[in-house]
């Protein structure tokens, strides 16, 4: 099923700003300055491995926990 | 009165730091923050000023220029006093040996040991971050990317410069002087602070998406899979050879959140472009085209003031690339005069850093 890419950044986003509308804005700039722009990806984007690998990365040195 | 600034254009470093100390010797200064040009001897100016100052806090760096309230300087050292009135507490920590690993997690292990809180769940309207960085170790992208990973807080500063020498720069804290290492602090402002970032520059309607990169030599090999110099003057609308000319009005930008971060092109090497900071392959970068520095800066400024009411202190970290288009308009005093009325130490970086590594901007902490 498409979309996992736009659901893992939407649970880092989600996790990381706590609902915080500053770290909201703050956390999708860093990502975008990691090369993954949130603005890229909907429901119906491809799951590619690569970048897929990439955000599990992310999530382990973001200290986060996503299912 | 929280927080004073004063400069110096003493020649030696003994009758600098001796000037400086006479306006800014509050008893109760929390923390010094100075920027000096290379001029001076890096080693010998740090020991003094943490002498002059002890036991406040101090921390500073090496510049390619300096700015102070109503000022651009040269060959001089400028500082800011920050007294218990403005800054409860502060940590600064010494990154060293950059170029053999950005090592954050010490550091930022010495800030949750002082404020007794985790990096993670410290709040960011209640704790800023400060950073000098040698501006020659092309080691910020790293160093930024790593602390926004372990925190929330805004870290915001700038790259050390060495007066277009491009030599060697120095980082400084508590009388000791560094290269190849960057000065992070936490801060624990007793008033109420903001973090600005202005450049000037609008984005153009063309998207350059660099499809082969070098990131360890910040070098774009190509744009929409051709040679980068080619795509690049075809955007601009000039010959290859003359796109040199281009780069301070039309550098490139990442658009992210609805916020330019810059990235500026330094040379070309044959069909490649190597750029100040770096740009990671499948970038979408858009073209810019710089807008008035005098007007977008006074703007923000007129925001953030409008925002806390009043400032009573400012730290500019200005791109050296915004001083020298400004020194080539002949716009230079004017920009110094922007900040006449406001406490203000400056200096022109080699880079500045906020949320990553941007150039040709200017970031600035700003307190009520």
């Amino acid at each position: 099923m498409a979309g996992e890419i736009k659901q893992m950044i939407d649970r880092i986003i989600e996790q990381r700003s706590q609902g915080n509308p500053a770290l909201v804005s703050s956390t999708r700039i860093k990502l975008v300055m990691k090369g993954i722009n949130p603005d890229k990806f909907n429901q119906d984007s491809a799951n590619d491995p690569v970048i897929l690998a990439k955000l599990q990365t992310l999530v382990q040195e973001l200290g986060l926990t996503i299912p | 009165m929280g927080i004073t600034v004063a400069y110096s254009t003493q020649g030696s470093v003994e009758a600098a730091v001796h000037e400086l100390r006479g306006v800014l010797s509050a008893s109760t200064t929390r923390m010094v923050i100075f920027f000096a040009s290379s001029a001076y001897d890096p080693y010998q100016i740090s020991a003094r000023m943490h002498r002059a100052f002890a036991p406040a806090t101090v921390i500073g760096s090496t510049t390619a220029g300096e700015i102070v309230s109503g000022h651009m300087l040269k060959n001089s050292v400028v500082a800011m006093a920050l007294t218990s009135e403005v800054i409860q507490d502060v940590k600064v920590e010494v990154i060293e040996h950059l170029s053999e690993g950005i090592a954050v997690e010490r550091a930022f292990s010495g800030f949750q040991t002082h404020f007794k809180t985790s990096m993670q769940a410290m709040n960011p309207d209640e704790y800023v971050g400060l950073v000098l960085v040698d501006g020659l170790s092309r080691a910020e992208e790293k160093l930024m990317d790593r602390i926004g990973d372990l925190t929330n807080i805004f870290f915001v500063g700038g790259s050390a410069g060495d007066d277009l020498h491009f030599s060697e720069t120095y980082v400084f804290a508590e009388g000791n002087a560094y290269t190849n290492a960057a000065i992070v602090g936490v801060l624990c402002p007793a008033v109420e602070f903001r973090v600005v970032k202005t450049q000037s520059f609008c984005t153009l309607p063309k998207t350059l998406i660099a499809t082969k990169v070098n990131e360890a030599h910040r070098e774009v090999l190509e744009f929409n899979h051709r040679p980068a110099v080619q795509v690049y003057a075809e955007a601009v609308d000039c010959p290859v050879d003359e796109v040199p000319q281009h780069f301070f009005e039309h550098p490139v930008g990442l658009v992210a959140d609805g916020e330019i971060f810059v990235r500026s092109p330094q040379q070309t090497q044959e069909t490649s472009m190597v750029f100040y900071c770096n740009v990671l392959e499948g970038m979408e970068l858009s073209l810019l085209k710089s807008t008035d520095i005098l007007r977008d800066t006074r703007k923000a400024l007129e925001d953030v003031h409008r925002e806390l009411g009043t400032i009573s202190g400012l730290i500019n970290f200005n791109c050296i690339l915004r001083t020298l288009e400004l020194e080539q308009k002949g716009r230079i005093s004017e920009y110094g005069k922007l900040f006449a009325d406001i406490p203000m130490i400056g200096f022109s970086t080699y880079g500045e850093e906020y949320l990553g590594h941007i150039n040709q901007t200017a970031t600035m902490l700003v307190f009520k």
